[in-house]
């Protein structure tokens, strides 16, 4: 679980927008700072790495059982694992599954929480009510427990399965904050203004509080992104899941049961996967206050 | 009389949330594939007891009749959750479950509630001051890693002091809660090694949780400083403790909303962190009955977990009134 803070437009909204240019904005602020340029290079090259990784490699890893649990050297960059396969191999070839459930999972959070948030926050009634229960049994049943349940009914086997599951059991904590944002917005003049012109409740959701929403919920996309790596790669870790490829989870599960925590020398094959995950936080929190930049208007000259 | 409303409200709507969550949980576990009480009827059928007889068996161990409706079973199960009884834990035996869950409850509420109580200290500690400093580099510096401590999953958290403190340098004992050769009572020894076996878990729980409680408090003290009593007990020149206790006082009531939501965390965590410091507790066995396909335990322990979730919750929304005296009105 993660829990957004209005950190990031607290701090920033003191920066002066840059004059208009003829770059495009998207390329203006995801380079405009060198902590944003590498945060953002990195995670093109993860991206890159879930397109290409899985077509270097054949289906079958190749093992060299020679070297079990090999340090890193010349011919294994990051050492093999409890079977002697290379562990670059498959941090490449796992990160399709990884990060395809993730994008797929972070989405759906964010269609859902966002159109429930809205839409409760828009209608007072019935709606308002049933949605907000809905929100709060969400919020209060614990999420990974459940996953573990759900996992034994349904098979997490495609990255879309894990994705969709993902993303349907993640989407309260979102749905609660644009709520409350969308009732506080809908007091505001220009608002007022909207309803007694008589747009319809569509236009006025969509056009009048989605913009003035867009900068949270494009943190919590972010946010929901690598929530949902956390979630996937905890399930298959704890072993809760079955699997039949190799992703970065279910290396973190074979290195544990494979005796790595006991090994010094396998110490690569637990942190390839481990640093993985914790690059791709880095790089999201370095971006999380662009989002605004992106997205507020406000911001843009 | 107000307040009396708003606490019957926040009753009533806590034990809904329960009767919702007891009602989803017995129809999800029950829509799972392979029931051990099948599997130990087929059993006793192989071994060439009648069937009557072997239900018999089933129902006096388990206290539960395979062949009945689900419905009836529903019925029975909430019935029995009225008056307190979970049911039989399969996979032990036919204890009962509240006695399984009593048994390991404090073990990891002992554990989360130090946690909590020292990742609160620590966050809010912490989030003043990079609130205070917040336009230098080491207020930067502060918020940023509260945000990756924040963003570490407690997996790995946990999976890294153990490999670094009991594999690298055997510095802290590995599993259970206490050396098995001391016995528990109330002794030095057996103090220090409970203590021993709990920083790891312990340490785990707090850099997991210490991110959230610090970039909340942060960012709600920012929001307080800019407000026009600060500025005005400014110029009225106070003491900048009886001003830190000024903001402090307003900036905790978005801290006291997400005591809620973090209670539900630490259960989480819970399941991670005694599955990987192997220790007994909660999370443990949830996990453990999942695998073993204890329903009534799998449902006992979720339902426990859920509740205290939304007791929590209950406790918050009551307690809000007194740290926020505009709420009483």
């Amino acid at each position: 679980m993660v829990i957004a803070t209005a950190d990031a437009i607290v701090d920033e909204t003191e920066i002066v927008a840059p004059p208009a240019s003829r770059v495009p904005l998207v390329i203006r602020v995801l380079f405009g700072r060198p902590t944003r340029a590498v945060a953002t290079v990195i995670l093109l090259l993860f991206a890159l790495m879930a397109i290409i990784g899985p077509m270097l490699y054949p289906n079958n890893l190749r093992v060299d059982p020679e070297h079990i649990f090999a340090g890193p050297s010349a011919k294994h960059w990051l050492g093999t694992d409890y079977a002697g396969a290379d562990v670059l191999a498959e941090i490449l070839v796992g990160s399709r599954y990884v990060i395809t459930s993730a994008i797929i999972a972070g989405i759906l959070m964010v269609a859902i929480g966002t159109a429930v948030g809205l839409i409760s926050g828009y209608y007072r009634g019935v709606a308002e009510s049933g949605l907000m229960r809905i929100t709060d049994f969400m919020l209060t049943l614990p999420s990974l427990p459940l996953l573990i349940v759900l996992s034994q009914k349904w098979k997490f086997g495609s990255p879309l399965m894990m994705g969709l599951i993902l993303g349907i059991t993640g989407w309260a904590f979102i749905a609660r904050p644009i709520r409350s944002q969308a009732l506080s917005l809908r007091e505001r003049g220009f608002l007022e203004a909207a309803r007694g012109l008589g747009l319809p409740a569509r236009h006025v959701i969509w056009r009048e509080i989605l913009p003035n929403v867009a900068p949270f919920v494009a943190m919590n996309l972010l946010l929901s992104f690598i929530g949902s790596i956390y979630a996937q790669t905890g399930l298959f870790f704890l072993g809760a899941v079955p699997y039949s490829s190799t992703n970065w989870g279910v290396m973190l599960r074979q290195a544990v049961e494979g005796g790595a925590l006991q090994a010094s020398s396998a110490i690569a094959y637990l942190l390839a996967p481990m640093g993985c995950i914790m690059l791709i936080n880095l790089c999201v929190v370095l971006l999380l206050d662009a989002t605004d930049e992106l997205f507020n208007p406000r911001l843009r000259g | 009389m107000a307040l009396a409303r708003y606490i019957a409200a926040k009753l009533l709507a806590g034990i809904v949330m329960i009767w919702a969550v007891a009602t989803f949980t017995f129809f999800i576990v029950h829509s799972l594939p392979g029931s051990p009480v099948d599997a130990a009827l087929a059993q006793k059928l192989a071994a060439g007891i009648p069937y009557e007889e072997a239900q018999q068996q089933i129902q006096a161990i388990y206290n539960f009749v395979p062949t009945d409706s689900l419905w009836s079973q529903y019925r029975d199960y909430l019935w029995r959750l009225l008056h307190g009884d979970l049911g039989q834990s399969i996979s032990y035996g036919g204890v009962p479950v509240r006695s399984v869950i009593l048994d390991n409850a404090p073990w990891t509420l002992s554990l989360a509630v130090v946690a909590l109580l020292i990742s609160f200290a620590l966050g809010l500690g912490v989030g003043v001051l990079a609130a205070m400093k917040r336009n230098t580099a080491s207020g930067n510096g502060l918020t940023l890693s509260g945000s990756f401590l924040h963003g570490i999953p407690t997996f790995i958290t946990a999976t890294l002091l153990f490999f670094i403190f009991t594999t690298k340098w055997p510095v802290f004992p590995y599993g259970d809660a206490y050396d098995i050769n001391v016995t528990p009572g109330f002794s030095g020894p057996f103090i220090a090694s409970v203590i021993s076996h709990a920083i790891l878990p312990l340490a785990a729980y707090v850099i997991s949780g210490y991110g959230a409680w610090m970039l909340v408090t942060k960012s709600s003290v920012v929001s307080v400083l800019g407000d026009d009593f600060v500025v005005a007990a400014e110029l009225r020149g106070i003491t900048t403790g009886r001003k830190m206790r000024y903001i402090v006082r307003n900036a905790m009531l978005p801290l006291f909303t997400i005591l809620a939501l973090s209670a539900g965390y630490l259960f989480g965590g819970s399941l991670f962190i005694e599955t990987i410091f192997n220790r007994q507790g909660l999370g443990a066995l949830q996990f453990n009955s999942i695998g073993a396909r204890d329903y009534p335990l799998m449902m006992g322990s979720f339902l426990v977990l859920t509740v205290s979730v939304i007791l929590v919750n209950i406790i918050a929304d009551l307690l809000y009134p007194i740290i926020d005296p505009r709420v009483r009105r």
